[in-house]
């Protein structure tokens, strides 16, 4: 053999040899986790049904760890801590729902927890989401089914036994999700971007969808618009974001057209939608309907900032929250008065969640780590 | 063109040979210029593939934020280095260290991935220097191809290269979408496997393929001055390059780029964007089967006609897109074909025709001044494509694209007769 084969030949092997080795570190790597992961007994959701809610209990997070927000050491759950709201004391039965982010065996799972004791979540095994939200005793989860071509569906499910209601295919790749307070109607949107390599150009589809069958009932797209009082409409029109007021006959969403992005109050019943504000991005109602609380976005150095902001729907003023950095999420009203959102973990691809107050008086904290795509939902 | 060849074929006195021989007799260089290539692109198209899920899944940004990574922000540095690549190539004769620079450059990106994690500066940053990497190794690899290369088998040793190029983007997303659904959401795997493959390319150019050869050129006198002083004057005094940079720009502004075309198809068709990385590899695939055909015909029969060939069949895509009412998989699957073969008819075949246009001591050059008209035309092709898609919808965009290829091939026809016809009374 020549000398330049004798080397290629011989990097050929190491390389293949190497990449076995990191292969099967990355396969035990999983393994260990799932072994690391003390599951306790079944916990009573799983044993409301057996059959297809399959929930287990497990520790391995730790839910805002107390380094983390400074609070006292020694096991003790830091989200209730003396920052946290009064009044979500009183409320016993509220839980958090998010998508687990941790890389172990459950990842990408949905859990929960009691809002007092973060740091004791249940996974729900048969639905993994890329986003979920639960509200009103039904929950929305979008899944991507991995393989050699990705593909997403819709699942719409029981939020106390996890049973799937109805399950239909997306068209692009999930973005946000949302539930009625009643549990009757769900929101969606997808990102329609199309090729990866592709330049800037995206759209997006939001839907409404009757939660208790599956059936889409509309594509923002087939709402007619208005703006101060004319009848408005653009080719570059892009629906996201949807908040649905308590009754569910209202929601609030973010309308994009020629680089503006307005929030648009629409009818469900009218399939009708008037613009109201500007620049407000994935709006989110709170509980008591007086205000919104959203992603505002600015321009520095070129690139785009999301700051968050909370507005008045009554006076029309907008509130700064206490977050400096960029947020790229569609908030969660804890309570009337704190808000969550996510964002990345600094140095790795995980994410946490953080609340803020509300007011924009404190500075956010962390609330939850490994975790995205939270909601607080009281269970009866 | 083609009586051009057929005068140097006269001279050379070389016999009529089966295409079978006209591939065996591509230079063993270029074989292997086209597996480090082959290395290469499944390295890179493995990541290319897979980042817009890490970027919109796994880190949560969206899909406008990944496209400032794609976007023009890069674009004016990569010009830059790979017109100062070809040069450098040109005045130190060290084609083959430039070209080992420009593919260990994007090697190294591939190890600096892990470590970036989710840090969304560093990503930019990263996918910023893989584009350099591939700027400052493209015009003197095909540099290296035309000299290692007689001119009556140009076109077919570009589409021995361009086919095995295209093999490797065809594999490189199917790699990575089988290590994925084995191993969801372990992206380093990704990243390592990716580094591999791109470390056997840089040892395969390195090994195997020879700087070229002292006597190609002919004036080894020229000082290293003089080459970059004598550049733009001795290239741009050249009727035939002119003409071929002036005609690659032209009709790069009438193409509108692969993304668009996808986009189309699949809005048309309804198709599920998951399933968008299937065109990519459907289109390499395409390409890569036709394009030693293509090669092979085009140092035949012309390789002006060929090349002409390959955008009429860019226009009969148009004419699709345009006129089908609805389309369904097997229709999209023809568009995806025909894309390929355009691609098969045009890309290498340009190469091979501007090669025998550039003496051989400016080669690199001249290839990268082409290379850079053609990104020039292709940038603004996608920046009035997409506002011409918002501002009047998709018809309107096709059509007018449809109208400048046309004046484009009308336009290129024309130069390259000319060119071609006072080359041969010469």
């Amino acid at each position: 053999m020549t000398k330049p084969n004798r080397i290629f030949v011989t990097l050929c092997l190491v390389s293949a040899i190497s990449l076995a080795a990191y292969i099967l570190w990355a396969r035990t790597r999983s393994a260990d986790n799932t072994a690391g992961a003390p599951k306790s007994v079944a916990s009573a959701t799983e044993a409301a049904s057996p059959a297809t809610g399959s929930a287990t209990d497990a520790k391995p997070m730790p839910a805002a760890s107390p380094e983390a927000n400074g609070t006292k050491a020694g096991g003790e759950p830091a989200a209730p801590s003396e920052a946290a709201p009064d009044n979500a004391r009183n409320k016993t039965s509220k839980q958090i729902f998010f998508r687990y982010n941790g890389v172990d065996s459950h990842y990408g799972q949905l859990a929960f927890a009691p809002y007092e004791r973060l740091d004791q979540p249940h996974f729900i095994e048969n639905l993994s989401c890329e986003a979920a939200y639960v509200a009103g005793g039904r929950g929305i989860c979008l899944a991507a089914n991995r393989g050699l071509f990705t593909t997403y569906a819709a699942k719409l499910f029981d939020a106390k036994t996890f049973k799937i209601i109805a399950e239909f295919p997306l068209k692009g790749v999930p973005s946000r999700c949302r539930m009625s307070s009643d549990g009757k109607l769900a929101a969606l949107t997808v990102f329609i971007s199309g090729h990866g390599y592709a330049s800037v150009n995206f759209t997006t589809q939001t839907l409404l969808i009757e939660a208790d069958n599956g059936r889409v009932i509309a594509d923002l797209e087939g709402f007619s618009v208005s703006k101060d009082g004319q009848s408005f409409s653009n080719k570059d029109f892009n629906f996201w974001g949807v908040t649905f007021t308590p009754d569910a006959r209202h929601f609030y969403a973010t309308l994009s057209t020629n680089h503006q992005h307005f929030l648009i109050k629409g009818d469900v019943a009218n399939a009708s939608a008037t613009v109201i504000h500007e620049n407000v991005e994935c709006p989110s109602l709170s509980p008591n309907a007086s205000r919104i609380a959203y992603k505002k976005r600015f321009i520095v150095d070129g690139r785009i900032i999301w700051q968050l902001h909370i507005l008045d729907l009554k006076t029309d003023q907008e509130t700064p929250l206490g977050e400096n950095r960029s947020v790229d999420d569609q908030l969660e009203w804890l309570d009337n008065n704190h808000v969550l959102y996510s964002l990345p973990e600094t140095g790795s691809a995980s994410t946490d969640i953080w609340m803020a107050a509300a007011d924009g008086s404190n500075a956010p904290r962390l609330f939850l780590k490994k975790a995205y795509s939270p909601s607080a939902a009281v269970l009866p | 063109m083609y009586r051009l060849e057929w005068i140097e074929r006269r001279k050379l006195k070389a016999p009529a040979i089966s295409p079978a021989d006209q591939v065996a007799k591509v230079s063993p260089v270029v074989w292997k210029l086209g597996w480090t290539s082959f290395l290469t692109d499944i390295s890179s198209e493995m990541v290319n593939s897979a980042l817009p899920v890490y970027l919109v899944i796994y880190l949560h940004q969206s899909p406008l934020q990944y496209g400032a990574i794609d976007g023009v922000y890069n674009g004016f540095a990569v010009v830059l280095v790979s017109l100062a690549a070809g040069l450098i190539a040109d005045r130190s004769k060290s084609h083959k260290g430039v070209a080992l620079t420009g593919y260990g450059v994007s090697a190294i990106c591939k190890v600096l991935l892990p470590a970036a994690g989710g840090v969304w500066g560093w990503l930019i940053a990263i996918t910023g220097l893989d584009r350099i990497g591939k700027g400052i190794r493209t015009a003197p690899r095909d540099a290296l191809i035309s000299l290692n290369t007689p001119p009556n088998l140009m076109a077919s040793a570009f589409a021995v290269h361009r086919a095995l190029d295209a093999g490797g983007a065809l594999l490189g997303p199917l790699i990575a979408f089988i290590l994925l659904a084995r191993l969801p959401g372990a992206f380093d795997v990704l990243w390592v496997t990716s580094f591999l493959f791109a470390i056997l390319g840089v040892a395969a150019l390195w090994l195997y393929v020879p700087r070229p050869e002292e006597e190609l050129f002919p004036q080894p006198s020229l000082d290293e001055r003089r080459i970059s002083r004598r550049l733009l004057s001795v290239l741009f005094a050249s009727p035939h390059f002119v003409t071929l940079v002036g005609c690659g720009l032209f009709l790069a502004l009438g193409t509108a780029s692969d993304g668009f075309i996808y986009l189309v198809l699949q809005q048309k068709g309804g198709t599920n964007a998951g399933f968008l990385p299937l065109f990519y590899v459907a289109t390499s695939a395409s390409y890569a089967l036709f394009s030693i055909p293509a090669g092979i015909c085009a140092d035949r029969f012309g390789r002006r006609s060929i090349f002409l060939g390959g955008y009429a069949v860019l226009g009969i895509i148009y004419l699709l897109l345009l006129f089908m009412p609805a389309v369904g998989l097997p229709a999209q699957a023809g568009c995806l074909f025909l894309l390929g073969l355009y691609y098969a008819g045009t890309e290498g075949v340009l190469m091979a025709m501007a090669s025998t246009a550039v003496p051989p001591e400016m080669r690199a050059s001249g290839l990268a001044i082409l290379a850079t008209a053609i990104a020039l035309g292709k940038a603004g092709s996608s920046l009035l494509f997409g506002w011409i898609w918002n501002a009047y919808g998709i018809p309107s965009a096709i059509v007018t694209f449809g109208a400048i290829l046309t004046a484009a091939m009308l336009a290129a026809g024309f130069c390259l007769r000319v060119v071609g016809r006072k080359q041969s009374n010469d």
